[in-house]
């Protein structure tokens, strides 16, 4: 089942909470809405949950406008962030209430019940209550809650949030398989970049009550469509640096105090005197061993060994810094004098003004 | 050698713990005596030296009161007969206390509950301050609404009625359950309710699957209140019923000091009779207040 959203809004009192949110979730795939607290993932999860009125704009399941459509009618399922599990039931009766409640007949409850918890791995719960489960637990029992009934849609609000960090990396894969499985629609939310680049078909990044991109993974990481997106997306987070736009024999040239690269396949696309942002991410940018092929030079800062790799803190002079990251076996020393190498083709161009990206022509 | 600390905090114990027991002798003691008379022979209860323990227990008095049976006062060695005496009514009123404080009771929880529901779960004009207006009623004393109240009854024919005192009662319970509902249904997670929305179920069926066992604890303190409330009450009861067959048991109890002869014997197996059904429903429902108190619900 698609889902479409159009040109939706919402104020809670005089508070904007969405702003002409469109977006269209192809069937079957796994969509995260992303983006920072607040920003109104958990409102727009509830209005296709029918769980939230909308002040205007439309929201179709299919062909079908849902507006108006109470929750129960919509065959979703929905995870909840703070599981939302009925206290007074037991494990097996939470996982049947859905099916009770529509009139399924008690053997294939049961039967419905019991394969749930078999791929949940919870069958040695099903006797126990809510109170008496670990937060891992719960959890699977909300998930198994909207797999019983097969829905056509599947609601999730940032169900690993609660979880330790080992077991929200197994939960990641074993999500995206249920995903799988199911067949359905999925709407994922979170905060969290990695579980939305490692999870998602298509990402949709929100800020503060708008859509800011929506593409894949891939896309969003590779050309983000706007400052924010590029700074949002990304860890550790993309260098940006304000500059001008200066030519060099008829060569566009990003230029600051600190730095100079030439940008050759944008000459169609920027003026001279323009005010732009540049982006690199650190896995981008190398260190350099002679002056000719770097673009800025500066100091070593500070060097932090992540893993197999260090990242590798610049100071270029003029309080700015650029953060660079090099292999764990690269030699570098924090005072080290150093040059950095900007490749043109991996960087990203902002304009200043509208924030948004400068693309390459088609 | 013992430290400070350690002597402080044992004789701290020991300090409010012999405060306790003193407070529950005091507490426990008219009880204790009461029931200690309810059963002496008659020619026991004003022996002297006094005896705690009877000496010759009985359940006469019980018997008499249960029965309804013609009673009769010691006057030299003779036995002479009373008359209709106020015991041969007592399990009259014993059903009439019932049926009031079960009705008064249950209409009390039902529209508190479907209220506090109400107030908690939907948007109108008024949602807010309704409960903290609710409770204004109570810095009152309650002899102010009675002979409203009284005359109101009047207007509707319901004096000296079982429906009169219901309905009295059920004014000065309802506020203080709806306010008590109120807290407790707002405690309750709204995203337990909208699972079950989302999992198919009618706001009905939400209602009597998920919010009504999430909320009994709440409603058995509210049920506890309205009872104490309906049991206990005298001046309702006296002031709006006056025919001898529609007393409850606190006004009718009171007629056993009229007349010229306290028949303390049976007097107190009385007082026994009324508390015993309130203390027992306290034993049995204490459990279920702070049971199951929503936890597990929701993360943590
Ligand atoms: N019922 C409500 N009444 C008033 N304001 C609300 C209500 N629900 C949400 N908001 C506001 O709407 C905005 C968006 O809330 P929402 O819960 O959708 O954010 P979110 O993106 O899910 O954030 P988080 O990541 O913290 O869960 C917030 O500023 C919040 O304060
Ligand atoms: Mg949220």
């Amino acid at each position: 089942m698609e889902v479409s959203l159009e040109a939706i809004n919402k104020s809670f009192g005089s508070v904007r909470v969405l702003k002409d949110v469109s977006l269209h979730f192809p069937s079957r795939k796994f969509v995260t809405l992303l983006g920072p607290s607040g920003c109104g993932k958990t409102t727009l999860l509830r209005m296709i949950a029918g769980l939230e009125t909308v002040d205007s704009g439309l929201i179709r399941f299919g062909d079908k406008v849902v507006n108006q459509l109470a929750p129960r009618d919509r065959n979703i399922a929905m995870v909840f962030q703070s599981y939302a599990l009925y206290p007074q039931m037991s494990v097996r009766q939470n996982l049947a209430y859905g099916l009770r409640v529509r009139g399924t007949p008690k053997a294939a409850r049961a039967e419905a019940v019991e394969r749930v918890a078999r791929i949940l791995e919870i069958e040695n719960l099903l006797e126990r209550r809510p109170a008496q489960l670990s937060g891992g637990q719960r959890q699977r029992v909300a998930l198994g809650r909207a797999m019983v009934r097969k829905p056509d849609i599947f609601l999730m609000d940032e169900p690993l949030s609660n979880l330790d960090a080992r077991l929200r990396i197994t939960m990641r894969a074993e999500l995206r398989r249920f995903h799988l499985d199911l067949g359905a629609t999925t709407v994922y939310v979170t905060h969290d970049q990695l579980e939305a680049m490692t999870m998602s078909d298509h990402v949709a990044v929100m800020n503060s009550g708008m859509v800011q991109q929506f593409g894949t993974p891939a896309e969003v990481y590779g050309r983000p469509a706007n400052l924010f997106v590029a700074g949002f997306i990304g860890s550790p987070p993309m260098n940006l640096m304000p500059g001008r736009i200066e030519a060099e024999n008829g060569v566009p040239v990003f230029a600051n105090e600190q730095s100079r690269v030439p940008l050759r396949h944008l000459t169609q696309r920027l003026q001279v005197g323009q005010h732009v942002v540049l982006g690199a991410r650190p896995q981008d940018l190398h260190l350099a061993s002679s002056t000719d092929e770097a673009s800025a030079h500066g100091r070593v800062w500070v060097v932090e060994l992540v893993g197999s790799e260090k990242l590798v803190d610049i100071d270029l002079g003029g309080k700015r810094r650029i953060a660079v990251q090099v292999r764990a076996d690269a030699h570098v020393r924090e005072d080290d004098p150093v040059h950095v190498r900007i490749d043109p083709a991996q960087v990203h161009v902002f304009d200043a003004s509208t924030e948004r990206r400068v693309f390459e022509a088609a | 050698m013992m430290s400070w600390d350690f002597l402080w905090r044992h004789t701290g114990r020991a300090v409010i713990f012999v405060t306790l027991c003193g407070l529950t002798f005091v507490v426990c003691f008219p009880l204790v005596w009461a029931l200690s008379t309810s059963l002496k022979p008659k020619t026991e209860i004003f022996a002297t030296p006094p005896t705690l323990i009877p000496k010759a227990p009985t359940f006469e008095n019980y018997a008499a009161l249960v029965t309804g049976r013609q009673q009769y006062f010691q006057s030299g060695g003779q036995q002479v007969d009373t008359g209709a005496t106020p015991a041969q009514f007592f399990t009259r009123w014993f059903l009439n206390s019932l049926v009031v404080t079960l009705g008064s009771t249950l209409i009390s929880i039902v529209v508190s509950t479907l209220a506090a529901y109400s107030l908690t779960r939907f948007r109108y004009w008024g949602r807010t301050f309704v409960p903290y207006f609710s409770l204004l009623g109570y810095m009152v004393p309650s002899i102010i609404f009675v002979f409203p109240l009284f005359l109101m009854m009047v207007r509707l024919e319901l004096t000296d009625t079982l429906l009169s005192l219901v309905l009295g009662y059920v004014s000065i319970t309802l506020p203080f359950c709806m306010w008590l509902m109120w807290a407790f249904m707002r405690s309750i997670p709204i995203e337990i309710e909208e699972a079950a929305l989302v999992d198919g179920a009618t706001r009905m069926q939400v209602f009597r699957d998920v919010v009504l066992p999430t909320a009994l604890p709440g409603i058995i303190a509210a049920a506890i209140f309205a009872m104490i409330v309906s049991w206990n009450d005298y001046l309702f009861g006296r002031v709006f019923l006056n025919s001898l067959d529609n007393l409850t048991l606190t006004v009718g109890v009171m007629l056993f000091f009229e007349g010229t002869h306290v028949d303390w014997g049976l007097l107190m197996a009385a007082c026994v009779l009324m508390t015993v059904p309130m203390a027992f429903l306290f034993m049995g429902l204490q459990r279920h207040l702070v049971a199951g108190f929503g936890a597990g619900a929701v993360k943590g």
